[in-house]
């Protein structure tokens, strides 16, 4: 009987149900939506640096415009990049081969939430035709801005005239995301749960699954009252509810609370993925154990449920009561503990180690100390309520929030991706390539945001098309050079980026060759061939120890595959 | 290069002074956390034992240079709380007596700004109106009634270090009391729509005298 036959192209990218193609498919597609994040940010940072005329490949940017790719590539570097890469990607084509077993525990759910997910891609596209244009009321969509010209507000619409719009289609695609999302994250928790190999207790599984199973439950802890809150603000866009509209009985700053207490675990659900993976890494590449497994999965719950509990901190000046954002400074301030006990336990997993800095590596601590000495030290600023009177929506705050996105997304994403790439495509990338992806990105990503810190503290706010009416404050010869400082390392960035475009379908052609386990790792994944065939494994693996037996002093090796007795 | 703008309040220099504060805790932090990411990249080579390497940190004791990680950072987020709480209750959750009243109301794509008549109350008939321009004495606590009239805005004035989003159908009153004298900006800190680049006013800081001047001329109006 032969089940491994062959598929052909259609087969593999549109109907398959192996979670390792559906793997695949997320990650083409965040590809293809990270192109439109990437380009969007290039037009409008071209524009604060060298004016909003004759932008190259895109031309003449006018204020509106300028609003809609800010929130639309806000919108699509979390929902549409984020999201898929590290939730969906890591949790597809990881959990299966890392817990041992053949596929997720509900194939046909995956494939479909796949394809939700493609098509809240193209809702989100789409509004870009809607004769109102994309939404551009910021990825935050506060209102009544984002309600405010249908509707109630405007008598000259009517349903179908509101539901044609981009702010109707903006929600409608973060909604389909979130069911594709809540589609996948259900499978994987499931599978995690029941599908495990023989001996693969709990505290045996690899902290990447632990940390992909914790960021999906958080994200379904706290997605609830936004969809609820989604809910209301479409009604109030298509029929015109008021929910939000403080003259009739609603409120402005309720939409705030729902969006938060969504908003600020969602950084999270980002992260930890994100983070799973670079501890994989810092293990293996250290050839030394994880340092304090239990306590990292500990920290990361602890994290977690504060996360729940923390989301005021973006509404410190929006009008809440003085007093309660006293509480939440302080639990923000406190989140800092957990954090530094897992920053601690990587270290210390470094520590004394016979370090090999293969590409995955590099990618892995650049992650760690960009995220640890910008990201979430400068959470400390901003936690303090004080200082964000003042840093509240200023380039600070943006400059912070990539400091935490970026390496999460792209630099843990990268991390990852170099890692388990043999695996996945049976195949080596090019190290000295890597290399040069590497030091490019790293090096323009902090070119890029340093000099938007020092904005933010010269008081330069977010979201402005160009800051000519600000003069005396904003229009010195120094700041045009930190903007232009900026806006040239992006551009270096991005071209950085086709060095990875062209590694990655180079190797996946013609690469050398993959073994098992060419980065002589412990976990299940490495067991198996490279890439696994349908169905993984072949017997089925038993599970004898934890996944970080390095370096184990009863063992010949300096790593010890957690199915060998 | 200076890293703040000008700051024209003793609240403003005290957030200053607060944010060095952190940095310096930060910085502290940023230093002991940078030896522990360079020290194993550096002596990496060196060669170490399988009972060396093999650390599993599977005990309270094990683990307690971790746990004292923690707590020097656990000390470092108290001591920047003590610093801040202060500052915090003295800006927002207190309110002096006003030496004067304003209102300041945030409308796409301008600021209208309402002073008192020559009665010196707010809100009555008497009052008048002024667009994008806020003259405030040097020297006096001045409180502002923020509200929105369309969308949310935010007050912003970067070198009085004060922010305070504008809401539709709600009054917040916040104070400032500012120590020098000159033009400076209100920014607008939340986006507004399409023109919420072009929603700048101005505030100019004026000795007591030509304050009331200023003020004079504004009721002859
Ligand atoms: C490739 C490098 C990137 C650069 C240079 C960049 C730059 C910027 C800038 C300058 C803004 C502020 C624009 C404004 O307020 O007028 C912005 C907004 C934003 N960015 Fe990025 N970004 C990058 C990547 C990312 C990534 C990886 C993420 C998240 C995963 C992200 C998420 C956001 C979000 C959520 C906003 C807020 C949008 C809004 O204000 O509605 N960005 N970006
Ligand atoms: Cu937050
Ligand atoms: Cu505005």
């Amino acid at each position: 009987m032969d089940t491994h036959k062959k598929h052909g192209f259609w087969h593999r990218y549109f109907f398959s149900l192996d979670h390792k193609d559906i793997g695949f498919q997320y990650l083409l597609t965040a590809m293809f939506m990270a192109a439109f994040g990437g380009f969007f940010v290039y037009v409008f940072r071209y524009n604060l640096a060298f004016g909003p005329n004759d932008i190259p490949l895109y031309g003449d940017l006018a204020a509106k415009q300028y609003n809609q790719l800010v929130t639309n590539h806000g919108a699509i570097m979390i929902f549409w990049v984020g999201m898929p890469i590290l939730l969906a990607v890591i949790g597809n084509f990881l959990i299966p081969i890392m817990i041992g077993t053949d596929d997720m525990a509900f194939p046909t759910l995956n494939k479909i939430s796949y394809w939700v997910f493609l098509l809240s891609c193209f809702v989100l596209l789409a509004g870009f035709m809607m004769p109102t244009g994309a939404f551009g009321g910021g990825w935050t969509m506060y209102p009544p801005l984002s309600v405010s010209d249908f509707g109630y507000n405007n008598p000259n619409t009517t349903f179908w005239t509101n539901f044609f719009t981009g702010n109707t289609f903006f929600l409608l695609a973060v909604a389909l995301e979130f069911i594709s999302m809540l589609m996948g994250g259900i499978n994987f928790v499931v599978t995690t749960l029941n599908k495990r190999a023989k001996g693969m207790s709990l505290m045996r599984l690899p902290l990447v699954v632990w940390m992909v199973n914790i960021a999906n439950l958080l994200f379904m802890f706290s997605v609830g009252p936004l969809i609820a809150g989604a809910f209301m603000l479409l009604m109030d866009i298509l029929v015109g509810t008021g929910f939000f509209d403080a003259y009739r009985g609603g409120d402005p700053i309720l939409w705030q609370h729902l969006f938060w207490f969504f908003g600020h675990p969602e950084v999270y659900v980002l992260l930890l993925p994100s983070i799973g993976a670079v501890g994989e890494i810092i293990s293996t590449f250290s050839r030394k154990p994880l340092f304090g497994y239990k306590m990292v999965i500990l920290m990361v719950i602890i994290a977690a449920i504060l996360s729940l509990v923390v989301w005021a901190h973006h509404q410190f000046v929006s009008g809440i009561d003085p007093g309660a954002a006293n509480i939440f400074s302080l639990l923000t301030i406190i989140i800092s503990i957990p954090f530094a006990g897992m920053v601690l336990s990587y270290l210390g997993t470094l520590w004394k180690g016979n370090i090999r800095f293969e590409t995955p590596m590099l990618w892995a601590l650049g992650m760690l100390a960009t995220f640890t000495f910008f990201g979430g030290f400068t959470g400390l600023h901003l936690g303090s309520n004080v200082f964000d009177i003042y840093a509240h929506d200023t380039y600070f705050v943006i400059a912070h929030f990539h400091y935490t996105l970026f390496p999460t997304v792209f630099l843990g994403g990268f991390a990852a991706f170099y890692y388990w790439f043999p695996k996945f495509s049976g195949r080596m990338m090019n190290k000295t390539l890597g290399l040069i992806h590497f030091w490019g990105t790293f090096i323009f990503f902090n070119s890029i945001f340093i000099p938007l810190f020092w904005l933010g503290l010269q008081g330069q706010h977010r979201r402005i098309y160009n800051y000519s009416a600000w003069n005396d404050l904003l229009m010195q010869p120094e700041h045009i050079m930190a903007r232009q400082i900026a806006t040239v390392s992006l551009i270096f960035l991005l071209l950085f980026q086709f060095v990875f475009l062209f590694n990655f379908f180079y190797s996946i052609k013609k690469g050398k060759k993959a073994s098992k386990n060419p980065w002589e790792a412990n976990t299940l994944e490495w067991q198996t061939d490279s890439p696994p065939p349908h169905g993984n494994f072949d017997p089925y693996p038993v599970v004898q120890r934890w996944p970080y037996d390095y370096n184990h002093p009863e063992k010949e090796l300096d790593y010890c595959p957690q199915s060998e007795i | 290069m200076n890293i703040f703008p000008e700051s024209i309040s003793q609240i403003g220099s005290e957030m200053d002074k607060l944010f060095w504060i952190i940095t310096a805790v930060v910085g502290i932090a940023t230093v002991i956390t940078l030896f522990l990411f360079i020290y194993p990249i550096v002596t990496r080579k060196r060669n170490k034992t399988k009972e060396e390497m093999y650390m599993v940190g599977n005990s309270h004791g094990k683990r307690k240079w971790i746990y004292i990680g923690m707590i020097l950072l656990f000390l470092g987020d108290m001591y920047i709380l003590l610093k801040e709480h202060p500052i915090w209750e003295s800006v927002e959750q207190t309110l002096p007596d006003p030496d004067f009243k304003i209102a300041i109301i945030g409308k796409q794509w301008m600021w209208n700004i309402i002073y008192p008549g020559p009665d010196g109350k707010l809100y009555t008939d008497d009052d008048i109106m002024a667009y994008n321009e806020l003259h405030v004495p040097v020297n006096k606590v001045v409180h502002m009634d923020i509200k929105a009239l369309d969308v949310v805005h935010s007050v912003f004035l970067p070198q009085a270090r004060f922010k305070q989003d504008a809401l539709p159908g709600r009054t917040i009153t916040r104070w400032i009391k500012l120590n020098k004298t000159g033009e400076y900006d209100i920014s607008c800190a939340e986006i507004c729509g399409t023109g919420h680049s072009i929603m700048r006013g101005t505030m100019y800081v004026e000795d007591f005298n030509t304050w009331k001047k200023t003020m004079a001329n504004i009721y002859k109006k």
